[in-house]
């Protein structure tokens, strides 16, 4: 890849989301993290250069990651989004309503989603 | 249109941001929280910072009526559709076109209303009572409930897919004892408000002695309670005696019957009802033969109304049959002596 390109990752379990994070980052990609839905809409407000993916959760406090799919569609409609979800049930349906480019179940494998993520990047033209 | 959401406690801190991130996304909300703490005050503030702002507000308590009323409020009917139907009437969805439909008490819904209102959710379409044609509706859903709906959905009392369909958006407004500091910014805004109300220049206001005895205080029945005994203080004047009452009816375990008089620990004897070596003693500037009896007499009947409601499951007309007296004086009454429902019926 030729830049580093920027991810945000969203997930409230904390183990979950600084082993994504670790994971991420040691495939050099740039990793910015929230762990609920309102922080994160904060980041995407504030963030100028803008983000190359998101990576979400769906059950989350607050705001929670369907609104957080919605939000980003609708504002930055390039940007992939992936949903990922331990519930396998209606939050997952509606995740794709909102217009996920991929909903993950887990458990899943840090290299498949990692592959998957590489693939969104390069197929959106972003930022 | 309503009051701005007050305090400075951090829950209230993140209410008020959440609202402005989320208040232009008109996407599916929750609001939950016990009786009286404010759920329609957040519903009015998200409202008056979104886009829908000018158009219609529309609120309807999905407890307040029995199923079938309830379903033709939604929806509207025909002409025709049912007997006594003699004009068409418009639906809450349709007349919240393009604005918002507070759904209060949602956690009271039916089942089969709640299949209804989930394919409204789903597909943006309903159907008038007697018609055949579907009609669109854009309108933003805001649903309030001081329901555990996690746990009315294990009950089989409430669907999963609705539950989470409403909640994209979740917003909770913790009870008032869990925030103290919000008391004084809350009494100096209703104390402005009644002031102008009330109009009058020798109106008792408490004084910061007073508030904080109010910030001990467990406030069961949370604002609404707190709105009840200001308006009280101020039209009565006395608010030591006021506040005095607030403590003599609280239970003693005050986290955890909160929402009940009716179940807490009770005086047991009449000296224990009178306390006359504990809070009323002679020694208080409050004391006087007037201000004790009533004390007493508040506390007698607090305790029976509180027992008929609880015998009759909160049923208020049947509750006012029982103790002979009329309807109205009963909800005087429960306004009056701060009786709050248990956790689960409304006020």
């Amino acid at each position: 890849m030729a830049t580093n390109p920027r991810v945000l990752i969203i997930d409230d379990t904390e183990e979950v989301l600084s082993a994504l994070c670790k994971y991420f980052d040691e495939q050099g990609y740039e990793v910015v993290s929230a762990d609920n839905g309102l922080d994160a809409l904060k980041l995407l407000e504030e963030d100028i250069p803008g983000f190359d993916l998101v990576i979400t959760d769906l059950v989350l406090p607050n705001v929670s990651g369907v609104a957080v799919i919605s939000i980003v569609k609708k504002k930055f409609p390039k940007v992939p989004v992936i949903a990922i979800t331990g519930w396998g049930e209606h939050p997952e349906a509606l995740a794709r309503e909102a217009q996920a480019d991929l909903v993950l179940e887990k458990p899943f494998k840090l290299p498949d989603l990692e592959k998957e993520a590489r693939k969104l990047i390069a197929g959106g033209s972003n930022r | 249109m309503g009051p701005p959401i007050i305090g400075v406690s951090k829950h209230i801190q993140h209410i008020r941001e959440l609202v402005d991130h989320v208040a232009h996304t008109g996407l599916n909300t929750v609001i939950s929280g016990e009786s009286g703490v404010g759920k329609e005050v957040v519903a009015q503030n998200l409202y008056s910072r979104s886009p829908r702002l000018g158009k219609p507000f529309i609120k309807i308590n999905c407890a307040a009526l029995p199923e079938g009323l309830l379903e033709s409020e939604l929806f509207g009917y025909e002409k025709g559709a049912f007997t006594g139907a003699e004009q068409k009437r418009r639906g809450k969805f349709q007349l919240a076109h393009g604005g918002v439909l507070l759904l209060d008490e949602i956690g009271d819904m039916s089942l089969p209303l709640q299949a209804k209102l989930l394919h409204v959710l789903q597909s943006g379409e309903f159907t008038p009572l007697g018609s055949e044609k579907e009609l669109r509706t854009d309108t933003w859903v805001i649903a309030a409930t001081n329901h555990d709906l996690k746990q009315d959905i294990s009950e089989g009392k409430f669907r999963e897919d609705l539950f989470y369909r409403l909640n994209i958006i979740k917003i909770h407004i913790p009870p008032l004892r869990e925030r103290q500091e919000d008391i004084p910014p809350l009494v100096d805004f209703y104390v402005k408000e009644y002031a102008k109300q009330l109009g009058g220049e020798n109106i008792e206001i408490p004084s910061p002695r007073i508030i904080d005895r109010m910030m001990q205080y467990s406030w069961p029945g949370n604002v609404r309670e707190l709105q009840n005994v200001l308006k009280r203080m101020m039209v009565l004047g006395n608010c030591d005696q006021i506040v005095n009452e607030l403590f003599a009816t609280e239970p003693e375990n005050n986290t955890e019957v909160a929402t009940s008089v009716s179940t807490g620990q009770r005086p047991v004897s009449l000296s224990d009802l009178l306390d006359l070596e504990g809070e009323n003693s002679p020694d208080n500037e409050s004391f006087s033969l007037k201000t004790i009896k009533r004390k007493a007499v508040d506390q007698v009947e607090r305790e029976i109304i509180s027992y008929v409601l609880d015998k009759t499951d909160w049923n208020r007309s049947k509750a006012a049959k029982i103790l002979k007296i009329s309807y109205k004086t009963l909800l005087y009454k429960i306004s009056d002596l701060a009786i709050t429902p248990p956790p689960g019926k409304r006020r």
